[in-house]
């Protein structure tokens, strides 16, 4: 069983609803496990792609993500970076190590176990949004508590909390391409939040959208850390990355550098 | 996740493709529509047709010599293999009311004052042939008297109709005239063929005796006799299949004249008209399911439809699978997804189709004329093969869907 744990203060701004809008297994209220134990932990961590050529994608790489702490991981492309947020999603198992996500070996999970982990620990901002394209901005953050087994009225209320504090409240009904890039991309941080998850993953998220708009994705990710979410960012811009407290710099399969800001 | 959400979440992605689900549909509509037409017919035909045998006594046994083979030797296709004295004979078997013997008189024409009507043929039996009931006039002939009873389709081929009393001049074929008077009018027969609306046809009995002339050696009694193509053994209603044993046996034992005049390949079948509900329904049932399996033909194109369809929409939608399972959905989630949606689209044609089948069904009773049956059966039957090929169609897609590597998939285009 995963610990579910929510940072205090999962939403953007104020957290006084915090205890009406978690829904299902995630208890909002629950205890806080000690600060010691990580979010996500890496130890001598290798992953390997079989094919013509084995390819060496990590190489022995340990790494860990306190509650609470901001991280950005740079790296030119072919780094290590896209594996390195498969591990951490719980979308792939190490070849060599072991991956904890919130205390639990993702290896020892089988599939079904992973996706529910996944679905419950994970937060998942991607460069392209990822949103569904039949589904309404309520209901693209609500899909996570579908899988969660949450129900439409719960998962709706939930659903329509997170995007008015990311500040599309005025926009539930629409579809994402009704929605500006920027827009979108609120709509996928809002769906990131809602199984009020232990980790925040970011994958280039503002890659996709322009100068201005990715500043303000940025001070949103800075308003979830200020309010306790735990965030790994990955992107290769070095701009972004310094909104993070630490940069790990990736090459070649292992870590180059730990940069403390 | 809850089958209803599956359903919900199906129904919305089937909506949004709805001319793309329509169509699919339509091809299981077909197919389901052909098979509940054809099978509401088959079984519109089959009650038709066993109401009209019903129609006629249970407690008679028909004989006739016709080709061992042949399923149904019942018309008037018999060999004339039945002799006086085997007429006597089963008169004296135990549980047989009567025997009712039919020939044929081959004639030309028949005619009353001065209107002469063409007929190829007149019936020959003996008097017990009639029921009293039948009569809507007069009384029976009498055996060995120049006399006739015609049923009410001949009456009325005369103008102002035959009444008794009136005189007839029937034509032989071979030129020969002779004269009988009309005693009576029949409306039906007893002891007649088993189908009633045979008996719609106009027909003129006249004793066997004297106008019957077919005539054989019996080998038992060793004499010329008449000899018959068609009996009918009236039983005792209590008694009818332990009687028609009885013919059985008899007719089986060289003591029958009939089974040493029966030809090579031909054998005597004394069949009741349950044996012969017996065999139509066969008959029918045999047919049914024939072109109901041609029907099966348009379902299989329908439930290829579907699987083809579902193939294409887990290809357009390998990214939405990709972020479903991104945010927590199990490989069975999205099989169950898959698979739902190609089971609506089953059920939707189905549950169209077998109305329609229905409409189709009643058209063609309408254009056969015979009254509409439905087969309740087959319709359960239609929705449960409608679901079962959408599940059949959607496994494999959903299979494929349920196997997308979410790393892959969003990084898809």
């Amino acid at each position: 069983m995963i610990n579910l744990r929510a940072p205090p203060g999962t939403g953007v701004t104020d957290a006084t609803d915090t205890e009406t809008t978690d829904a299902g297994p995630s208890a909002g209220a629950g205890p806080t496990p000690a600060d010691d134990e990580p979010v996500v932990d890496l130890a001598d961590v290798t992953k390997t792609y079989d094919g013509a050529v084995a390819v060496e994608a990590l190489s022995n790489v340990s790494l860990s993500l306190v509650p609470g702490s901001y991280t950005a991981i740079m790296g030119p492309s072919g780094s290590g970076k896209s594996t390195l947020l498969n591990l951490v999603g719980g979308l792939d198992t190490p070849t060599e190590g072991t991956v904890r996500i919130d205390g639990q070996d993702i290896a020892a999970l089988s599939d079904a176990e992973r996706a529910r982990a996944r679905g419950r620990t994970v937060g998942f901002v991607f460069q392209t949004f990822n949103l569904m394209p039949r589904l309404t901005a309520v209901e693209n953050v609500a899909l996570p508590l579908v899988f969660q087994g949450v129900d439409r009225g719960e998962r709706r209320e939930r659903a329509a909390d997170l995007l008015s504090r990311v500040g599309l409240g005025d926009r539930l009904d629409h579809r994402p391409s009704e929605l500006s890039g920027g827009q979108r991309q609120r709509v996928a941080i809002a769906r990131a939040l809602a199984a009020d998850p232990a980790l925040l993953l970011a994958d280039e998220p503002t890659g996709n959208v322009d100068t201005e708009t990715g500043a303000q994705i940025m001070d949103l990710f800075a308003e979830l850390h200020a309010a306790g979410n735990t965030i790994l960012l990955v992107t290769h811009e070095r701009r972004i990355a310094e909104h993070a407290e630490r940069i790990v710099h990736f090459r070649d399969g292992v870590i180059e550098d730990v940069e403390d800001l | 996740m809850d089958l209803s959400e599956t359903l919900r979440i199906s129904v919305r992605s089937l909506r949004s493709h709805r001319l793309r689900a329509a169509l699919t549909v339509i091809g299981i509509v077909i197919g389901i529509a052909a098979v509940v037409t054809f099978a509401t017919f088959g079984a519109s035909l089959k009650a038709d047709v066993v109401s009209e045998i019903e129609g006629s006594s249970a407690n008679e046994v028909y004989l006739v010599a016709s080709e061992a083979d042949e399923g149904g030797g019942f018309g008037g296709a018999g060999q004339p293999v039945f002799t006086e004295y085997d007429l006597s004979q089963l008169r004296a078997l135990e549980g047989v009311q009567r025997v009712v013997p039919r020939g044929i008189v081959p004639v030309s024409a028949v005619a009353h004052d001065n209107e002469t009507i063409a007929q190829r043929q007149v019936t020959a039996t003996n008097a017990t042939a009639f029921e009293t009931a039948t009569f809507e006039s007069g009384r029976a002939f009498e055996n060995g008297a120049n006399e006739a009873v015609v049923n009410r389709p001949a009456a009325r081929l005369f103008p102002g109709n035959l009444t008794t009393g009136d005189e007839l001049t029937v034509t032989r074929s071979s030129g020969e005239q002779f004269a009988v008077t009309v005693v009576g009018v029949v409306n039906g027969t007893g002891g007649q063929l088993p189908f009633s609306s045979f008996t719609d046809q106009p027909r003129v009995f006249v004793p066997a005796d004297p106008y019957y002339q077919s005539v054989v050696e019996s080998p038992n009694a060793v004499s010329n006799q008449r000899v018959y193509s068609q009996v009918t053994v009236v039983t005792d209603p209590a008694d009818t299949t332990a009687t028609q044993q009885r013919v059985r046996e008899y007719f089986a034992s060289p003591r029958s004249d009939a089974a040493q005049l029966v030809p090579d390949g031909y054998e005597v079948a004394a069949r009741t008209n349950a044996d012969l509900v017996d065999s139509i329904e066969r008959i029918v049932t045999r047919l049914t399911r024939f072109v109901t399996g041609i029907a099966v033909i348009a379902l299989i194109v329908g439930a290829v439809g579907i699987a083809n369809i579902m193939l294409v929409s887990v290809t357009e939608r390998t990214r939405e699978i990709g972020i479903m399972k991104a945010v927590g959905a199990r490989s069975r989630d999205v099989m169950a997804l898959f698979l739902s949606e190609a089971v609506l689209l089953g059920a939707l044609g189905a549950l169209i189709g077998v109305p329609l089948g229905i409409a189709g069904g009643w058209v063609a009773t309408r254009y056969a004329e015979i009254p509409l049956e439905l087969a309740p059966g087959w319709f359960a039957a239609a929705v449960t093969v409608g679901v079962l090929t959408g599940v059949v169609a959607g496994l494999y897609p959903a299979w494929r869907a349920a196997r997308v590597d979410p790393i892959d998939a969003l990084r898809y285009e």
